[in-house]
């Protein structure tokens, strides 16, 4: 077997047991949190017969093993139950509000790539210099400040005092795209609407933004310092002394190296802003996962926090899973090691 | 030189630049009525109970009867009369009414309609407790039987949205038994009235989208809004950004009070809805010392009531409360005169005739932790108390906590805080629940209370039918409410909304168009764009 498959098997195995030991955790939590979940659905004006009933309906009198087999059981069958909060199949609401969160976060990763690993790379270059400085100075503005300060600030600056975008949503409200993919930058691709494309990519620049921006901080210091690091190798200082081009050897010989840590915090960092985005989206009123999982969570709605946060560890355990890969393929040592085990 | 990367950036905020204002143009020859209420927009009238959910019934749906506006009573809506025979009441419908769907409505859609609302057994079903049927006489005439006498039955038919039976039955889920699901997975998402707004989107967390219905039995004036946009819970800084930029109509009455006056400072009008409800203080009336009439009204008088509305003002004149008179809020029947105030003499005197002394016991007082207007309150209390020596420590307790802490009186803090109001607009859905000795030990009434004279008033406001009887009973219910001080009656409820000058609303501006009954001043059909 080929060793990065080997690799994968490994941790899809090892991602499937973390699921199901997030499933039981989260199952016991949710019943865990204060208040009775059927009196908090059916409003404080609920007879107490119909509060009973509700209990019965969702199987709330069992004992917890019990209730946890009628849950497995719904699983295998793709239903996550009704949610108490919107009174729609959990599927329908994860499926509805997912979409939207993976667009705005994989927008934000993008940045953090596109931005943050080329500041690290010019910082390194020139450290020491004036360019180092400022990078250094700007990427420590990123990370000393939560993105939903940075969301407000954004919003502020940009969308109030100089109103070059918009301020809430996703487009704006005269576009009625009919959702494929549900992510709107696609489906108003799809739709052949430029003019809504284009409105679609201005409605995400800032949230996005906010969201990226302690992460672009994070690559970009953490480049920076293992690409100075890799400067004091001895091959770098041999390619030096046989005068190789400056911008080939930071290309070729210290950045590849440098960038193996870089991808594990951004791996990590992405998979972070899952939950950091509630506070950008509630700021934003961007209509994602995130909000609708504190949301559910404050409702006791037991369903949607099963299912929420079912959603969000199997996109931390995939996106993990892609970070190990990418890993494995730029370094052969890793990539190897697997051969032996 | 732009380089290969930088070319597509450019061309796409080129794009945006340039297409985003032609597009929105083109769109703006219908007026657009954008508002924000909490989320969930529940859309099944079956299941409705939040304010968000009162906003889509009232304009999605109609109902047999409308709150007079400026005044009490009740007007003839898709009923065109009614006659009370002994425990029955009998209703002549219009014959003029559609449901949006085309079908025309019938007494059997109303007769389906309440034997939907009782089978769910949701929202604010309890208002039909003493309903025990309802029947088609023949297609214009529906007979409501109930259990025993019940005089705001009438006022609860404001909560008998009307559904179009047709359209439910061909669209009903899976569920046991003839009628399946009763729809209810249609209806979560699709409207099936005759209001005078129909659904055109509808996503319970994130924004409904309503057009005007053409066929509405009633005329709608054309500035009326062609589309209204009911979005849910946004954060108040961007509700406040929106509406500087011109970008939001109203916003929901849960701004904190800095966020509506910054707005009201800005230029933006304060819409008021008053008279539905009130800030109640209750106190445990089952728990040493408060079982003590004379330390109840210790506190009562104690309490700094123009601090209060002081605290909830959000400009000169304009607040989130309006003085107290009393257990019933001014504008229904029975409601007082006088407001109250702060009478520190007459606090002392009554401690001293208090079995209990101060040194001896330490009050609890308790806020609800999704309120953060109540810990103002709580400290409040604990100062103005503190002035007659009476000790207390402030405790923050989750509403979910709340509500199964209240369940036992010795659980029961002494001090409860809350929001009440009448969701019919009678004073019976807001006073019966609170004080009748049956229905203590629940989150409207942490009071405990068991008083005869108390519960015999409150049955004999719900048999009487004569107005001024009616009148009459709930004053003395009212006066003696006050004697026994078994809740401190912090303010009068005043909803406020900031809203921008493209839109008039009558209904929450002129008291003499206003509707008293809550979220009835957001009926749609009524509003006008001004085209600001």
């Amino acid at each position: 077997m080929p060793p990065v498959v080997r690799l994968l098997a490994k941790r899809l195995g090892t991602s499937l047991l973390v699921l199901v030991g997030v499933s039981m955790l989260i199952f016991a939590i949710a019943r865990i949190i204060p208040g009775d979940p059927a009196r908090i659905a059916l409003g404080p004006n609920a007879s107490v017969e119909q509060v009973a009933q509700m209990r019965e309906r969702l199987h709330l009198d069992d004992a917890l093993p019990v209730q946890y087999a009628y849950f497995v059981r719904d699983v295998f069958r793709g239903d996550l139950g009704i949610s108490l909060y919107t009174n729609r199949p959990v599927t329908t609401d994860i499926a509805q509000f997912l979409p939207a969160t993976l667009e705005l976060i994989l927008v934000a990763g993008l940045m953090m790539v596109l931005i943050g690993l080329p500041l690290g790379v010019i910082a390194a270059r020139y450290r020491g210099r004036w360019a180092d400085h400022a990078i250094r100075l700007i990427t420590l503005l990123g990370v000393s400040a939560p993105s939903f300060v940075w969301a407000v600030i954004l919003m502020l600056c940009f969308a109030y005092f100089l109103p070059l975008f918009p301020i809430a949503g996703r487009i704006a409200d005269s576009y009625a795209i009919a959702p494929v993919t549900g992510f709107l930058t696609i489906d108003t691709l799809l739709a052949g609407n430029l003019s809504a494309f284009a409105n679609a990519a201005w409605h995400i620049v800032l949230p996005a933004f906010a969201l990226a921006l302690s992460g672009i901080g994070q690559a970009a210091r953490l480049t920076r310092s293992n690409m100075v690091e890799t400067y004091d190798k001895p091959y770098i200082e041999m390619a030096q002394s046989y005068g190789f081009a400056e911008g080939r050897i930071a290309r070729r010989w210290a950045f590849r190296p440098s960038l193996i840590p870089s991808l594990t915090i951004i791996g990590l960092d992405f998979a972070a802003m899952l939950g950091n985005a509630f506070l950008v989206e509630a700021v934003f009123a961007w209509p994602g996962l995130s909000r609708y999982g504190v949301a559910v969570i404050l409702r006791k709605d037991l369903n949607a926090i099963v299912g929420t946060v079912l959603i969000i560890s199997a996109m931390f355990l995939i996106v993990n899973i892609v970070v190990d890969l990418l890993i494995a393929l730029i370094n052969p040592r890793i990539r190897h090691s697997q051969r032996a085990g | 030189m732009m380089t290969p990367i930088a070319r597509p950036f450019a061309a796409a905020l080129l794009a945006a630049t340039v297409l985003t204002p032609l597009a929105v143009s083109a769109a703006s020859a219908q007026t657009v009525l954008r508002l924000d209420e909490v989320a969930v927009g529940e859309l099944d009238p079956g299941k409705a109970s939040d304010y968000a959910d009162s906003i889509l019934m009232f304009n999605v749906y109609d109902t047999l009867v409308l709150p007079v506006q400026g005044g009490p009573g009740y007007a003839p809506h898709l009923a065109e009369s009614w006659e009370a025979d002994g425990n029955d009441f009998v209703f002549k419908l219009r014959q003029d009414v559609k449901f949006q769907s085309g079908n025309p409505l019938t007494a059997e859609d109303v007769v389906f309609s309440f034997d939907r609302m009782k089978a769910l057994g949701q929202g604010l079903s309890f208002v039909f407790a003493k309903v025990e049927s309802a029947e088609a006489v023949d297609a214009g005439t529906v007979r409501f039987k109930l259990s025993e006498a019940y005089s705001p039955f009438v006022a609860s038919l404001v909560r008998l949205p009307i559904l179009d039976k047709a359209l439910v039955m061909e669209n009903l889920g899976e569920g046991d038994g003839e009628m399946k699901d009763w729809g209810q997975a249609f209806l979560s998402a699709n409207g099936a009235g005759t209001g005078a707004y129909k659904v055109v989107a509808h996503n319970p967390q994130q924004e409904t989208v309503m057009e005007k219905n053409p066929d509405y039995f009633l005329d709608v004036a054309d500035s009326a809004p062609d589309q209204v946009r009911l979005r849910y819970s946004l954060e108040a800084a961007t509700v406040r950004t929106l509406i500087a930029q011109g970008e939001h109509d109203i916003s929901s009455q849960w701004l904190p009070p800095e966020v509506l006056k910054a707005l009201a400072g800005s230029g933006a009008q304060m819409l008021k809805e008053t008279g539905g409800g009130a800030f109640y203080v209750k106190m445990n009336t089952a728990k040493a010392p408060l079982d003590d009439v004379n330390c109840r009204l210790a506190l009562a008088s104690a309490f700094d009531y123009s601090a209060g509305i002081q605290m909830v003002a959000v400009a000169d004149g304009v607040a989130q409360g309006s003085p107290s008179t009393g257990a019933i809020p001014v504008g229904m029947f029975g409601a007082g005169e006088t407001p109250l105030v702060r009478d520190l003499e007459a606090a002392k005197a009554h401690l001293a005739a208090c079995q209990y002394k101060p040194e001896d016991f330490t009050l609890e007082l308790s806020w609800i932790g999704e309120v953060p207007i109540e810990e103002r309150f709580a400290l409040l209390m604990q100062a103005n108390f503190a002035e007659i020596g009476i000790k207390s420590e402030i405790r923050k307790v989750p509403w979910a906590l709340f509500t199964e802490l209240v369940s036992k009186p010795e659980n029961t803090p002494h001090i409860s805080q809350i929001f009440a109001n009448a969701v019919t607009g009678d004073p019976d859905t807001l006073l019966f629940p609170m004080y009748h000795s049956t229905l203590k030990g629940t989150w409207q009434s942490p009071e405990n209370l068991e008083d005869a004279t108390v519960d015999e008033l409150l049955v004999k406001g719900r048999t009487v039918t004569d107005p001024e009887e009616r009148q009459a009973t709930y004053a003395a219910l009212n006066e003696r409410l006050m004697e026994i001080a078994p809740t401190i009656y912090g303010y009068d409820r005043q909803s406020l909304f900031a809203a921008s000058n493209r839109v008039k609303v009558p209904a929450l501006t002129d008291p003499d168009k206003a509707f008293g009954l809550d979220g009835m001043g957001f009926s749609f059909r009524l509003m006008e764009m001004t085209g600001q």
